[in-house]
């Protein structure tokens, strides 16, 4: 078969769909052809694109499609065109609209979403569930807007968190209290750095659910203050093995600008080695002006018996 | 390479799937609402995927699971319950896509030019400006997949989705699609080429 041909398989056999012959025929072939095999090489860095290219839900989307569902199914609407009035999300959308609006900076919209999860959170608080945190009296119906204001573990290993709506409430609850982590997960977002990275640092041993796993990827990728985003790197680490947060990493790897968080990413995907992460980190020698980082990665590309460059 | 639908996947033998899909048709709300939440994620994330727009995604979503719901009954467990859901997801996304394929207007990439969603994107890209070279080569490799992704038919483009992205097979993918191995194979190469292609020499 010619070069022509057998190239074409190139795709397929990444996507492990040839049959066995083709595929033997191939590998055979790529061994001793330079061209097919850069072209091999090309695929790879054309697939890791698209991975990063995955979107990621929306805060709160999934939370409001639930939410949306079951009302339909309760009240008894099946056409899926009626929708309920406003949902988080929309409210979301909204504040986000208002928010960015006004300004022009990065922190601003993770800001107006922490507002929206505590109001939307703190209303339910009350309502559906009474014995499972402490607080004042039920607030008055309709939707309430709040913000963050602290949070502390105890010595006991729970957790204090304050935040504000029309007034000051304190929460207290274990780790285990799902309202409590729904406050942690919003808090995450909060405007203040050190409720941030006291929310992630708490959150980080919660990572096998899915939401927090979520807060901490979003965090990764989306927080302004480095410390944040290292606190939330560390959860991560049990997680290296899943496909998603590998995927999330690797895009976090290219557009991150402090090099202390790309070594520490680094580090977290050579943990477990599969073939994606090679042209990662080739992708990340040729453009990396860090020294340290560049050097890191050298070195992995070199444990892995991967050649440091391709092109 | 991605492999969102592991949850999924891994459920599709499970004894306690089966056992919700049974009490579910028995009229059992708290077994169906744990049902939606053991395969609504990889659906969402389908949706939002290929549509790129939460509204759509929102739409998909509620549409496709009231269609569970109100033909849960007629499920007779011979396919998998996620190759089943598949089959009404994939339904309402292709006619989704094909709807945008009439509408040439409809930017794939993200649904309003001034909407916060696209905002939310330029926010990412001021963070990347830190390093120029690097987010100029990102995003023009970015703009040439989406051009790609924009020539491919609307079957293609959900085959190479369910590949790629979900990480299922190709038989699997034929089944939810009511076509046989051979043609999904014949759509996922036709999709690679026409991506290939139009990537040239830039990587
Ligand atoms: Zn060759």
């Amino acid at each position: 078969m010619t070069c022509d041909s057998l190239r074409k398989l190139i795709p397929l056999y990444y996507y492990g769909e040839l049959t066995p012959e083709e595929e033997d025929l191939l590998e055979e072939h790529l061994h001793e052809c330079a061209a097919c095999e850069r072209e091999r090489e090309r695929l790879r860095l054309l697939a890791a694109a698209l991975d990063r290219r995955q979107q990621e839900i929306p805060p709160l989307l999934l939370e409001d499609c639930r939410d949306g569902l079951m009302a339909a199914i309760a009240g008894g609407i099946t056409h899926p065109a009626a929708k309920p009035a406003k949902g988080p999300w929309k409210l979301f959308l909204e504040a986000m609209g208002a928010t960015l609006s006004g300004f022009q900076r990065y922190r601003q919209p993770v800001g107006a979403l922490a507002l929206i999860a505590i109001g939307f959170f703190a209303a339910r608080f009350t309502g559906t569930n009474p014995n499972a945190a402490t607080s004042q009296p039920a607030s008055p119906a309709g939707e309430v807007f709040a913000t963050v204001r602290n949070v502390e573990p105890d010595s006991a290993g729970r957790v204090r968190i304050a935040f504000d709506e029309t007034r000051r409430r304190v929460v207290s609850g274990n780790m285990e209290d799902q309202n409590i982590q729904k406050l942690l997960l919003a808090a995450a977002h909060e405007e203040n750095p050190a409720v941030r990275v006291e929310s992630v640092g708490l959150l980080r041993s919660r990572a096998d659910s899915g939401e927090v796993r979520d807060a901490l990827l979003n965090a990764v990728a989306h927080d302004p203050n480095a410390g944040v985003r290292l606190k939330a790197l560390e959860g991560l680490k049990p997680l290296t093995g899943d496909a998603e947060v590998r995927n999330a990493l690797a895009k976090v790897l290219l557009v991150d600008d402090n090099p202390a968080v790309r070594m520490q990413v680094v580090d977290l995907l050579v943990a477990r080695r599969d073939d994606s992460v090679v042209g990662v980190l080739q992708n990340l020698v040729q453009k990396e002006n860090n020294s340290g980082v560049r050097l890191k990665c050298e070195k992995a590309l070199k444990d892995m018996n991967a050649s440091i460059g391709t092109f | 390479m991605a492999q969102g639908a592991a949850g999924a996947a891994g459920a599709r033998l499970s004894p306690q799937v089966d056992a919700l899909i049974r009490a579910a048709q028995r009229g059992d709300q708290d077994a169906f609402e744990q049902l939606v939440r053991a395969y609504d994620q990889s659906v969402l994330r389908l949706a939002m995927n290929l549509l790129r727009s939460p509204e759509d995604a929102r739409d998909v979503y509620q549409e496709a699971f009231l269609r569970v719901y109100r033909n849960l009954h007629a499920f007779r467990f011979d396919c998998s319950f996620h190759t089943w859901l598949y089959r009404i997801v994939t339904n309402i996304c292709l006619d989704q896509l094909r709807k945008r394929k009439v509408r040439k207007e409809e930017p794939a990439v993200v649904e309003t030019s001034d909407g916060p969603i696209d905002r939310m994107e330029s926010f990412e890209e001021d963070a990347a400006e830190a390093d120029p070279e690097r987010s100029m080569w990102n995003r023009q490799l970015k703009q040439r997949i989406e051009g790609a992704l924009e020539d491919l038919t609307p079957r293609e483009r959900m085959v190479f989705e369910l590949r790629h992205y979900q990480g299922l097979r190709l038989r699997n993918i034929g089944e939810m699609l009511g076509t046989s191995e051979e043609a999904a194979k014949n759509c996922l190469f036709r999709a690679t080429q026409k991506m290939r292609s139009v990537l040239g020499d830039f990587v």
